[in-house]
């Protein structure tokens, strides 16, 4: 008879149980890569710059561009080891509505500020002047890379390049010390369950989502009457479209592990990226005519087309009440 | 004879409740926005019992009323970053006059009325150049804009009149927001939210701020007791494993602050909805709709608490409180409850 029993719940249970994303899976296999991938591009950058730190070095601007692609790769996995001491905001400090990076960097190269010399002293500088935003600025912005004072601003490119390995380092250490295993096994104080684990995932994924269509896309948008072209995510190295389509393609990997390849949501992606490489226009500077805005709110839509699949679809399937409160944020 | 509450509870077991119809119309006690199953919004006005009075049309999504001290008449605002406010006539739900925010500026979705009720101030954004505003006007020239000060800090979202009714209590949020990036949060890293104390006419008379640690508390709504408690209730803007409360009281003449660690970022999931002081019992209630939990408070400890799903708006009624959720429910007591067809918003208030 109790045998009886245990089949019967079992039989009840399973059909749920097969709608649970392998979690353990998403760690080993989404997230840790990425966050290895960031660090190790991290290091090279670090160590390119300490060798020449000047921008005319083609192989620091490849370094560059390598490791920020692999930190876009994993921005939207903002939980956890990346939010310990602000990490995550020393490596991308944008948006940056009141332009603190280039005031904050001037006055770091105008006062000559030792700091740049200490390297475990440079944590103590504010995040506006850290991360890869800073380190654009000091590489591709004419005020920087034309500064009459080439030496000290290659100084800062050095230290900047050291204190970005270090956080990257220390994100990848956090998660292979411990946290992915609260995150893949959970029965801890952090992941009570897999369904905390799942949640927390789908927050980053749909949050990810968001900052793309909202600040990537829109922050240059601006409004019909007063398009901002200049407000577009990395502009001066030509990444701005780039950041869109490696947002979408690493969240794109996400959302299938999550949803057990719901196929409405992997053609949502497919369009919005189709879209997205078929824009030819690497900054947006098209949000300048009202033609070429339309096409970049076109692109908008079909990103926000994927977090209404996510949220109507996936998000009840993972025990997520999209609660007309609980989503408010107000 | 059986309590009111006795007798809901009696027939809630019994499986008979009665939809309260328009039949109980009458003057409303409370206003509640809320959405219909098709997706468009109205603003209710609720009788004690739970029955609606009436529903009136908003062209979007509202956020919180405030009444005015004397007349039958509330503002409705829209929801951040709206851009329209709606006075009314309480006791009917006639529009009387409509708010437009000034060009450039959205409101927050919270104000409140002078003690003799001939002034209205407004939470507002500046947006392009990320400033706290509070937008006063004149009740007695149609609702008109007479002027504005600063708010004291950036991301002012709720307003409350101190009981002296000279000082104005503004929780600044402290996150810069711009209409072009909808609701996107532009400066997590830098933000600092604080309380403002402010004359009628804009000085600032004190400040409040939280320890380093609470960089990341966004102080986003207030209650005020008769006896100048101010009660602040936070939302989180960091990681969910930091363990911080979520509710303060803040005592501007002793320059006192007491925070309660029952209403912790674990148990709230990082997020207080809404908030209501009963002052005759001395407790203070706070809702999470990500948490789906209630809490009420009384000198600084949780003493109970009640889950209901997508709970949000909270009011002081009789010995306790009154709350609303998403859902459509509306909780009078532990036992009573009405479900409409019908998402409560975030806030109910008070209008007789």
């Amino acid at each position: 008879m109790r045998r009886l029993i245990a089949a019967v719940a079992l039989t009840i249970a399973s059909p749920a149980v097969a709608d649970q994303p392998d979690i353990r899976s998403i760690v080993e296999n989404h997230i840790i890569p990425r966050y290895e991938a960031l660090a190790s591009e991290a290091a090279t950058l670090a160590e390119t710059a300490a060798e020449d730190c000047t921008p005319s070095n083609p192989d620091l601007i490849a370094a560059y561009h390598d490791a920020f692609d692999a930190w876009v790769a994993v921005s939207h996995l903002r939980f956890g080891p990346s939010e310990v001491d602000n990490r995550a905001f020393a490596l991308a400090f944008w948006p940056d509505p009141r332009a603190s990076t280039p005031k904050t960097l001037a006055a770091l190269i105008g006062d000559e500020d030792p700091v740049v010399e200490r390297p475990e002293a440079f944590d103590s500088v504010s995040v506006a002047a850290r991360s890869f935003y800073a380190l654009e600025y000091l590489l591709f912005d004419p005020q920087f890379v034309q500064s009459e004072n080439a030496g000290y601003v290659c100084s800062l490119v050095r230290a900047t390049g050291e204190d970005i390995s270090r956080n990257a380092a220390a994100i990848l250490s956090d998660w292979q010390a411990g946290y992915g295993k609260l995150m893949a096994t959970q029965g801890n104080d952090t992941y009570r369950t897999s369904t905390e684990a799942a949640q927390q995932l789908f927050t980053a994924l749909s949050t990810g989502l968001e900052f793309t269509s909202q600040a990537r896309l829109g922050r240059p948008m601006g409004s019909f009457d007063r398009p901002r072209p200049n407000r577009a995510e990395a502009w001066r190295s030509q990444r701005s479209l780039r950041h869109v389509i490696l947002a979408l393609t690493s969240t794109r990997e996400l959302a299938g592990m999550l949803s057990g390849e719901n196929t409405a949501l992997d053609d949502a992606f497919d369009e919005a990226i189709q879209r997205a490489n078929s824009l030819g226009d690497p900054i947006f500077a098209l949000v300048a005519e009202p033609q070429g805005r339309l096409r970049v709110e076109v692109l908008q839509q079909s990103i926000d087309a994927i977090r209404r699949v996510l949220s109507e679809q996936v998000g009840p399937s993972l025990g997520i009440t999209a609660g007309f409160n609980s989503l408010d944020g107000d | 004879m059986a309590t009111r509450r006795s007798f809901i509870a009696g027939m809630l077991a019994a499986g008979i409740v009665p939809k309260p119809t328009w039949a109980d119309a009458g003057s409303p006690d409370f206003l509640s926005a809320a959405m219909k199953p098709d997706g468009s919004y109205v603003l209710c006005g609720l009788s004690n019992k739970g029955a609606i009075v009436f529903a009136v049309p908003l062209p979007d999504r509202g956020h919180a009323a405030a009444a005015h001290p004397s007349r039958p008449e509330a503002v409705a605002f829209a929801r951040r970053p709206g851009s329209y406010a709606i006075v009314l006539d309480c006791r009917t739900g006639q529009s009387l006059t409509r708010l437009e925010a000034l060009p450039g500026r959205h409101f927050y979705g919270h104000g409140t009325f002078s003690a003799d009720g001939d002034l209205l101030f407004t939470t507002e954004n500046d947006y392009d150049v990320a400033a706290g505003i509070v937008g006063i006007w004149d009740t007695r020239t149609g609702y008109s804009r007479i002027g504005e000060v600063s708010s004291g800090g950036i991301g002012p979202h709720d307003v409350r009149l101190m009981p002296d009714g000279k000082t104005l209590v503004v929780a600044n949020g402290g996150i810069e927001t711009h209409p072009d990036s909808g609701r996107t949060k532009l400066n997590l890293p830098t933000m600092r939210s604080n309380l403002s104390y402010l004359t009628l006419d804009g000085a600032i008379v004190d400040h409040m701020h939280l320890g380093p640690e609470h960089q990341r508390n966004s102080i986003r709504h207030l209650a005020v007791s008769g006896s100048g408690d101010v009660a602040f209730a936070m939302q989180w803007q960091g990681d969910m494993s930091a363990d911080l409360p979520l509710l303060g009281v803040h005592r501007l003449d002793r320059g006192q602050i007491e925070l309660c660690q029952g209403t912790s970022i674990g148990t709230l999931q990082g997020y207080i909805g809404s908030i209501a002081i009963n002052d005759t019992h001395n407790t203070i209630a706070v809702t999470s709709p990500r948490a789906g939990l209630m809490q009420v408070v009384e000198e600084g400890a949780v003493i109970w608490q009640m889950s209901i799903a997508d709970v949000c708006g909270v009011v002081t009624e009789g010995t306790g409180f009154l709350v609303t959720a998403g859902t459509g429910r509306i909780q009078m007591s532990a036992e009573a409850y009405f479900d409409y067809q019908l998402s409560w918003d975030n806030h109910i208030i008070r209008v007789n």
